[in-house]
């Protein structure tokens, strides 16, 4: 298993394009380090390595479709209420492109 | 040296659903910013993705007319990446079972046809609509989470006709089959390229550089035409091609650096926790293909064998699904096709052309386009009338046969009565007869010219003609 230190976790960030704090980036390596243990453990059951990997929890399948139905959205003010900045109806933020 | 493109490419197509993909928000694109939005669209927390119905059947009826492959279990992944288009911080697409997979398209280029791979057809939802201006940026989520399928080609095409006859098709195929309105300039079918270039000959690949958001089909061919030779200058020069992307640039008809890329991007996918794998059933597979509705080339065949239409007017109707559409509601009501298309062609496309509005706003029953038509045929009207009757039937929509009663625009097409015009000509040039007998064919048109003024030109030729003849034959 790949050591997760500091590093990886900041060179993680970066390529997702956010950084944190010195002390935020601790606190994830702890949890990181914590997952890394349970999976040392897991990793020790007996014919671990013989069962597939699931993907959900539970083997299950569905055969749901929504019907294309249009429903009420959102009033424009409650789409709009988190917003810091507002302009012209849309949400106004610093230049995204050069 | 001789250098030949390697071409694929991604079209994005919006599809015409009511609805989102994953949530039920309406879809408009003339509404009001920001009030087309589900608390799914924009990431609220506690909200869940449900897959939309007819998105899937969209994109199994494309998948069809492409010949793929198609899954019957729908899985979904996350694409993450974080920018202020996606609220959520992730795309939902399917990135390792897409829909459809290994398909192929048939286009026809100088005559010649050529198969197109098709490597997969996946569906996703879109972006929200960013708005940039010189310090700062407005975003508009009404078009966050609109259904999309992309359709991705194996690197097949080798210039810029081809990839624009190609993108052709894809157009003819989701406005056919009423997946989209595959309206490029309005971007509810969007295209990038990917293109390199090798010397004729090599197998091995170039580098690639992309170019994006082309939003025409002459844009496409002109911008790989430009790149093709941009890079065979590069290299001629020993230089490097840099992998990065570009764009075009209308006005210089050139592509220009937008950026230069370091490595592949890592969108850290992984399996979409929030949409269990969904079993299709044969019976819905089979259903949306068979209530697919009929695509470009079956429509070409129809038009050219039920209405016997010539090759080049079938093409001009079927360039627009709406006007081919039309034209079908207006063959309803008449069996003279060639007419109809004839009419169709001058007098519905000029107008709509002149006025420039959209078939969807001409607001003309259908029937009573084939009654003018028919009308005409019959030469009841003649086309003078015809037009003015038209010019009526488009302000009022109503019968042409009322508005011609009303108006009086009729042709005379009874015989005493043309006859008896003809005769009171030749009394008073007796000697059109002997003229005409002699071989003098003028005398025949003297006569029609004469009648015709004295009726304000409201006698039918070809019973007039008729009677002529046979009077200057006495």
């Amino acid at each position: 298993m790949k050591e997760v230190n500091k590093d990886v976790l900041k060179d993680a960030s970066l390529r997702l394009m956010f950084t944190m704090e010195e002390e935020e980036y601790d606190l994830l390596l702890e949890e990181f380090h914590i997952i890394q243990t349970q999976l040392g453990l897991m990793s020790k059951i007996e014919g671990v390595d013989d069962v597939t990997p699931m993907t959900f929890p539970f083997d299950v399948s569905i055969d749901y479709l929504r019907e294309d139905e249009a429903k009420t959205p959102l009033s424009k003010e409650d789409a709009l209420k988190n917003a810091k900045n507002v302009k012209d109806g849309q949400i106004k933020l610093p230049k995204v492109v050069g | 040296m001789n250098f030949e493109a390697v071409i694929g490419l991604e079209i994005h197509v919006e599809m015409k659903t009511k609805s989102k993909m994953f949530s039920s928000a309406p879809i408009d694109f003339k509404a009001e910013p920001n009030t087309l939005v589900a608390p799914l669209d924009m990431a609220f927390p506690g909200t869940m993705p449900i897959v939309n119905k007819e998105a899937v059947r969209n994109a199994i009826r494309v998948a069809h007319a492409l010949h793929m492959q198609i899954d019957h279990e729908l899985w979904f992944d996350r694409k993450n990446y974080f920018y202020s288009d996606l609220p959520k911080g992730y795309q939902i697409t399917q990135q390792d079972r897409p829909i459809g997979k290994e398909g192929y398209l048939e286009i026809e280029v100088n005559g010649i046809k050529k198969k197109c791979e098709i490597e997969r057809i996946h569906m996703e939802e879109d972006t929200c609509m960013q708005h940039h201006f010189s310090s700062y940026s407005l975003l508009d989520y009404n078009r966050a989470g609109i259904p999309l399928i992309e359709i991705v080609s194996k690197p097949v095409l080798r210039s810029g006709l081809e990839a624009r006859k190609y993108v052709e098709k894809i157009r003819e195929i989701v406005t056919f089959a009423n997946v989209s309105d595959g309206k490029m300039e309005e971007g509810s079918l969007r295209c990038d390229v990917n293109i390199s270039i090798r010397p004729y000959g090599v197998e091995t690949f170039g580098t690639k550089v992309e170019i994006k958001n082309l939003n025409s089909l002459a844009h496409i061919e002109k911008a790989i035409d430009f790149e093709t030779k941009r890079q065979s200058e590069l290299l001629l020069l020993g230089k490097k091609v840099q992998q990065e992307t570009r764009r075009f640039d209308e006005a210089k008809k050139e592509t220009v650096l937008m950026r230069v890329k370091t490595e592949a991007a890592d969108y850290k996918y992984f399996v979409e926790p929030n949409i269990p794998p969904i079993k299709i059933s044969d019976e819905f597979i089979n259903n949306a293909i068979e209530t697919c509705p009929e695509l470009y080339d079956e429509k070409l065949e129809r038009f050219l064998n039920n209405y016997s239409l010539n090759l080049t007017d079938a093409k001009i109707i079927l360039s627009n699904v709406d006007y081919a559409n039309y034209y079908d509601s207006c063959a309803k009501y008449t069996s003279n096709y060639q007419n109809l298309a004839n009419f169709f062609i001058s007098s519905i496309l000029g107008y709509l052309n002149k006025a420039m509005i959209d078939i969807k706003d001409f607001n003309v029953d259908p029937k009573y386009i084939s009654e003018l038509v028919d009308l005409l045929k019959s030469k009841e009207i003649n086309s003078t009338q015809g037009a003015d009757i038209f010019a009526k039937l488009i302000k009022e929509n109503r019968s042409p046969l009322k508005i011609k009663e009303e108006t009086g625009a009729t042709l005379i097409s009874d015989e005493d009565k043309i006859r008896q015009l003809v005769l009171e000509v030749i009394s008073l040039n007796p000697t059109l007869p002997s003229d005409f007998k002699a071989g003098k064919t003028r005398a025949q048109g003297f006569v029609m010219g004469q009648i015709m003024r004295k009726t304000g030109g409201k006698i039918n030729p070809a019973i007039a003609n008729k009677i002529i003849v046979e009077e200057l034959n006495k």
